[in-house]
């Protein structure tokens, strides 16, 4: 139960990042991009309710997270410290500032509903309700990551929440350019409204990128000391990975820009109308991904602490190196046989046949999604080369590449769980229904196998309306959001990052294709053909790097 | 539709679920210039670098064979420093265990191994 707790800890932190960006980005969207007392944008009540809305429930449900973030800590140490926490916990910053945080956003949502959606075209109202969130905002500085710092923690405790608020400036504003473009697809404002708003927020959107970099440079510079840190450091390597995500969304950004541009010098409105709504939706995705890598980030050690238990980089880089795959597993008598000493405290016997077991299953599971992703590359391909011409008329047949998920979830299920049912001692319900981690690892053999089925009905259908599709790449969008948020127990910090560092790359990726297959399904050609062939590839970098996977000894 | 998303996403969640490796780490300790002595009481010191809450942090002393043993601790004189009082050991090899919250809310569990001679 401790790890359910734990993770859902990490979760639920970028979830309350989510919700302030709704909150407080909304706010700026109000006070500097809509600016609803300007009356002669052609604003109407619609839109100013659907805004402040977005405000105050991500208020709400702000002052909602940070109260569950206060019960998942009382039963995270529940569980940990076997005893109930209280009266200690009670006295600690963590708590108080934690209350004192959600009153403070429980108030500032109710403003917003009472009082702001009642005079949505007031400024002295936008302003008030500004004022109000002050106090929220300067609160959230004892519940960050410099809270516990013994040097320049004021310091960093302000650049933090100003990072925190020129993020939730970019997020939140995307999040209304969401709900605008949804009211504008809908008819329910003019179409006036939608290049109006995205260039004034084409401007605003670069000063807040302007704003995360200011004050995000001096606080990776005072946690992150070498160059080493950066590259051998799990604290290291998720800041890589917000680097990388924010390159990705100033990508998209980039696309959206050029077609505002292109609107005001040709009054051609089609990339506006048909491409930009859907980048901005991969930019959201990739956005909250972002949210939720920087609450991640938290949960590390700064690199600057951990200089005796840093990677170099050749060992970063021979992580990835290529080496023939392993095929051949230890028998399942010397994997079983090496348990006890593994997971002892005292006189640990690190396993080999562990570490193979586990090398074994990334690198079959590595081939799979290899195997599966060439042929999926194929299927966006009319004709082989003329030397191939042969194999033309096989080409229909790799649409259906999903197959392979099926294949994989039967591996999975027999491999995952050495001690259970098939190939353990333990019974098939005994194990699933008494064991915790061999009941997830059931429900994702099974999911696998669905989304396999899900995807292949998907690829094949006649209906040009289904929505089976879409499927796929929500939930590679979770996996890779899962294989940037969770990490590695039972390994030394030095062995848990070099894990880290080939699922951060996998997260990253599985990212790309969930955005890549979603703008196939969203976009027209060619838009459509590139984004659906950079989605199989990534599909395929996966692949690649679970087939050179190498696990450390332990 | 929405609903088996919504399912699928839930269970996912739920298959995921792995304990993280926090934010608090020892940066010093002394047994690295201090052994423990044998067959008498002793002291042993770590160094955290972020502030930690005592009452809500357990240590223990682990024996061969993995017997815990829960140890009483106060804070030290330095920043993030915690004093661990040892009991008399007999010449083995031991480790020590411990369950730290950190004042920015992360729990951390690790072990430090060391030996009596």
């Amino acid at each position: 139960m401790a790890g359910i707790a734990d993770f859902l800890d990490s979760l639920i932190g970028g979830f309350d990042l989510i919700c302030y960006s709704l909150t407080i980005g909304g706010l700026f969207w109000g006070l500097f991009v809509l600016r609803p007392w300007n009356n002669q944008d052609g604003y109407n009540a619609v839109l100013l309710q659907k805004t402040i809305a977005l405000i105050y429930k991500g208020g709400f449900l702000l002052a909602a997270a940070q109260l569950f973030k206060i019960i998942l800590k009382i039963w995270l140490m529940t569980a940990v410290l076997e005893r109930w926490p209280f009266p200690e916990f009670a006295n600690t910053t963590q708590f108080i500032g934690g209350i004192i945080r959600t009153l403070l956003a429980i108030f500032l949502a109710g403003y917003c509903y009472q009082t702001l959606s009642k005079n949505p075209f007031s400024k002295a109202h936008w302003t008030t309700a500004s004022i109000v969130a002050l106090p929220m905002i300067i609160s959230g500085a004892w519940l960050v990551h410099a809270a516990g710092r013994f040097d320049d923690r004021f310091m960093l405790m302000s650049l933090t929440v100003l990072h925190q608020l020129a993020a939730a400036a970019w997020i939140g504003g995307i999040f209304q350019l969401v709900n605008l473009w949804l009211l504008r697809q809908n008819n329910r404002v003019t179409a006036q409204l939608w290049p109006l708003m995205l260039h004034r927020f084409s401007w605003f959107g670069i000063a807040s990128v302007a704003m995360i970099l200011v004050s995000g440079l001096p606080i990776a510079l005072q946690y992150i000391d070498t160059w080493n840190g950066l590259i051998g450091t799990g604290y290291g390597n998720l800041l890589i990975v917000k680097i990388t995500l924010l390159a990705i969304a100033l990508g998209f950004a980039w696309l959206n820009k050029s077609a505002v541009r292109e609107y005001r010098i040709s009054g051609d409105h089609y990339a506006l109308n048909n491409r930009v709504p859907y980048y901005i939706e991969a930019e959201t995705v990739v956005l909250i991904t972002l949210l939720f890598t920087a609450a991640s980030l938290a949960s590390q050690p700064p690199a600057i602490d951990i200089s005796n238990l840093t990677a170099s980089w050749q060992e970063v880089l021979n992580t990835f190196s290529p080496q023939i795959p392993q095929t051949n597993s230890p028998s399942h008598v010397a994997l079983i046989a090496g348990e006890a000493g593994r997971v002892a405290i005292i006189d640990q016997v690190p396993s080999m046949a562990a570490t193979e077991w586990s090398n074994y299953n990334h690198n079959i599971a590595g081939i799979f999604l290899t195997a599966m992703s060439f042929f999926a590359m194929l299927s966006y391909i009319k004709h082989l080369p003329s030397s191939f011409s042969a194999f033309d008329k096989y080409l229909p047949l790799t649409r259906y590449w999903p197959l392979g998920f099926i294949g994989l979830g039967i591996f999975l299920f027999f491999r995952s769980d050495a001690e259970s049912w098939p190939l353990g001692p333990i019974s098939f319900w005994d194990s699933t229904f008494n064991n915790g981690e061999v009941l997830q690892h059931r429900i994702a053999t099974l999911l696998v196998f669905t989304l396999g089925m899900i995807e292949l009905s998907a690829r094949i259908t006649k209906n040009p309306h289904s929505k089976l599709a879409f499927v796929f790449p929500i939930l590679a969008a979770f996996g890779g959001l899962m294989l940037l948020t969770h990490s590695h127990v039972g390994f030394q910090a030095k062995s848990a990052f070099l894990i880290q560092v080939g699922h951060t790359t996998m997260g990253i990726f599985s990212l790309i294709l969930a955005c890549g297959r979603w703008l196939e399904l969203k976009l027209d050609r060619p838009g459509k053909d590139i984004a659906g062939f950079i989605s199989v590839a990534a599909l395929f970098q996966i692949g690649i790097v679970l087939m050179f996977y190498r696990e450390p000894l332990y | 539709m929405k609903k088996w998303i919504k399912l699928i996403l839930l269970v996912l969640t739920l298959g995921q679920a792995t304990l993280v490796i926090a934010h608090a780490v020892v940066t010093d300790y002394s047994l690295k210039v201090t052994p423990i002595r044998a067959n008498q009481p002793d002291n042993i010191e770590l160094t955290f670098n972020s502030k930690i809450e005592l009452g809500l942090s357990q240590i223990f002393l682990v024996r061969k064979g993995d017997k815990h043993e829960l140890l009483q601790a106060e804070t030290g004189s330095k920043q993030g420093q915690i004093i661990i009082h040892i009991p008399a050991l007999e010449p083995g090899d031991y480790a020590i265990r411990f369950k730290i919250f950190a004042a920015d809310g992360h729990l951390t569990e690790d072990v430090i191994h060391f030996s009596v001679s």
